[in-house]
């Protein structure tokens, strides 16, 4: 499966991929990157980028796991791990926003969506563009990068 | 091989699931009383009337076709002959190579109330559960729930959304006793009440009183009577193994299982509730996993066996609560709040001991794993609330992450 890789040495802490994730996800008309509303939770970013206690950036992606605790935690079948393609998808109209995925996540990546808190906000690899994901194409340091990995 | 599954819950899909993928030629064959695969987490879900039968489902409609299992639905076992190898269902018996017992759990009665053969008394851990009371609650005026765990509060939730005024009564003084300290709980005790639903807490039930076949109030202690024409029990559970009795499976409250959930059987593997090990549906999933892995001859231990962890979601507040909910002693305790968010960590020593965060729980899975592993925090540098995973990270060479250390 491809997964999105972290080096953390290379992050600088920019956050381009956190805005090109909210463009990505965007709700409403998509509009070019200006028009972004980066205060409208419905655009909220799927990765983040957090600081240790020495001030490094370490960049948070869902991993899609090989062992996804959230999938096994899942108790309506919304969170699923996709046979072929590997990825971890969350089906919104499915979930019954009980959160044990949430805590599950070994690190703290998925969080239930702002606005509302009934579903899971998490990376769907961007499959509506069929390309690398939006953050990996935004990243200009090479903290990211996308590589197929054997699981 | 044959493998045969008693029970469609957590830990008998989850461990079909992992048969399927590890043999793809085997035969197996699930039986449970059950006569719809459903999710007994949702079953609030399904009385408030936000999702029918099948939304409650945690499988796809093509699960049993896809993975070529064989189910015997809505029959409940009655005997297992372990010297021939036999399931015992009414009018048959299923014979296996392999056999999982995830039978799960029942709802257990009040002592007062378990001679009583009243039609108005209700547990709530089926589905048919949940159509039974959503049918005797149209008529219902007084209905009590007793306990204000999980369950209880799920019912009351439930019922307040299709206009009943439950009152709900538990003997701690607090709701959700188990799972949230006095803050945390109060903060959705408001929203219940709002919700039409009332309290009676911190008293002890004295009597359950019948009458033609129903009981038609309640005497706490003091005297104290409430009248009621509908009763939720929602005190706990215990293992249904009802069905072993006089088997030679040995039992202690649950099924006995060693680390590979094996029964002192040859053959036979316990998963899920009905272990006692656990009561919540991430564990028994992993348990399912774990014995359907010795099933197929690949040996594997239940490790991840922290079960002191819940998360909760009444009227759009999510919560999430780890190990302690209050402090013992000689444990410290840090409280971060605003008027949407509390955070309350306990702490002993370098090690995180307790979390119960409201409100906001956004990123705060690796909370579970400061607590499960005993992680010492002392070098992370920086407060409490500012912990995360970026202070133990570590990536390893295929991509995923890591906790270093
Ligand atoms: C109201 C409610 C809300 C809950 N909410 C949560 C929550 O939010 N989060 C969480 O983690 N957990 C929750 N739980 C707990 C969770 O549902 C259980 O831990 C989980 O379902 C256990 O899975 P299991 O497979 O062991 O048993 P179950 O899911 O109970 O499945 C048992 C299966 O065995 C079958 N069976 C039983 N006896 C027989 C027999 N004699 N013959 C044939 N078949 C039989 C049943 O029909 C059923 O198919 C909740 C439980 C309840 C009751």
């Amino acid at each position: 499966m491809k997964r999105i890789m972290v080096d953390a040495q290379n992050c600088k802490g920019c956050k381009n991929c956190s805005i090109a994730c909210m463009q990505s996800h965007r709700k409403d008309n998509p509009g070019g990157f200006h028009s972004l509303d980066l205060a409208d939770p419905a655009n909220e970013s799927r990765n983040l980028i957090l600081l240790n206690g020495n001030d490094e950036y370490k960049p948070l992606f869902c991993r899609h796991c090989a062992q996804p605790e959230c999938v096994k935690a899942c108790m309506s079948g919304a969170m699923e791990k996709d046979s072929k393609t590997g990825y971890v998808r969350h089906n919104a109209a499915k979930c019954a926003s009980c959160f044990m995925c949430v805590m599950s996540c070994p690190y703290g990546v998925i969080k239930p969506d702002r606005a509302t808190n009934s579903y899971i906000v998490k990376c769907d690899f961007c499959q509506q563009d069929g390309d690398d994901p939006c953050c990996v194409k935004a990243c200009r340091s090479g903290a990211i990068y996308v590589k197929e990995v054997q699981q | 091989m044959k493998h045969v599954i008693i029970g469609a819950g957590a830990a008998g899909i989850a461990a079909a699931e992992t048969i399927r993928r590890l043999r793809s030629n085997d035969e197996i064959v699930i039986i449970s009383a059950d006569d719809a695969v459903h999710s007994r987490c949702m079953l609030h879900n399904f009385i408030s009337g936000e999702r029918d039968e099948k939304g409650i489902s945690h499988i796809s409609d093509e699960f049993f076709v896809k993975n070529n299992i064989r189910w015997v639905s809505g029959k409940a076992v009655e005997g297992i002959d372990t010297a021939n190898k036999l399931v015992r269902i009414t009018g048959g018996a299923e014979p296996y190579d392999k056999l999982l017992i995830a039978t799960g759990a029942e709802s257990i009665c009040l002592p007062h109330a378990q001679s009583l053969n009243a039609e108005n008394i209700f547990g709530l851990r089926h589905l048919r559960d949940a159509k039974a009371i959503r049918e005797y609650a149209k008529q219902a005026k007084n209905i009590i729930i007793i306990g204000a765990g999980l369950v209880g509060m799920d019912a009351a939730y439930a019922l307040s959304q299709i206009g009943k005024k439950p009152v709900i009564i538990d003997r701690a003084e607090q709701i959700l006793a188990l799972n949230l300290d006095p803050y945390a709980a109060n903060m959705y005790m408001q929203k219940f009440e709002k919700a039409g639903c009332s309290f009676v807490l911190g008293r002890e039930i004295n009597q359950v009183n019948e009458n033609a076949g129903k009981v038609d109030s309640i005497t706490l202690n003091f005297g104290q009577k409430l009248p009621c024409d509908m009763l939720v029990m929602a005190i706990g559970s215990s293992p249904s193994i009802g069905f072993l009795a006089g088997s030679d499976i040995a039992c202690n409250g649950g099924i006995t299982v060693d680390k590979y959930l094996a029964t002192n059987i040859n053959d036979i593997y316990a998963a899920g509730d009905v272990t006692g090990l656990s009561g919540i549906w991430p564990n028994a999933v992993k348990q399912g996993e774990t014995a359907a892995s010795n099933m197929c001859g690949q040996p594997a231990t239940y490790d991840d066996t922290f079960a002191e962890k819940n998360t909760m979601n009444y009227f759009g507040i999510p919560s999430i609560s780890l190990g302690k909910v209050m402090p013992g002693s000689g444990d410290t305790v840090q409280v971060r709040k605003d008027k949407d968010k509390y955070q309350k960590i306990i702490l002993n020593g370098g090690q995180v001991v307790g979390v119960v965060l409201q409100g906001n729980i956004a990123h705060s899975g690796f909370w579970l794993q400061l607590v499960k592993n005993e992680i010492d925090i002392s070098k992370a540098n920086k407060s409490v609330f500012n912990l995360s995973f970026a202070d133990f990270y570590g990536v390893k060479e295929d991509g995923e992450y890591m906790w270093v250390l």
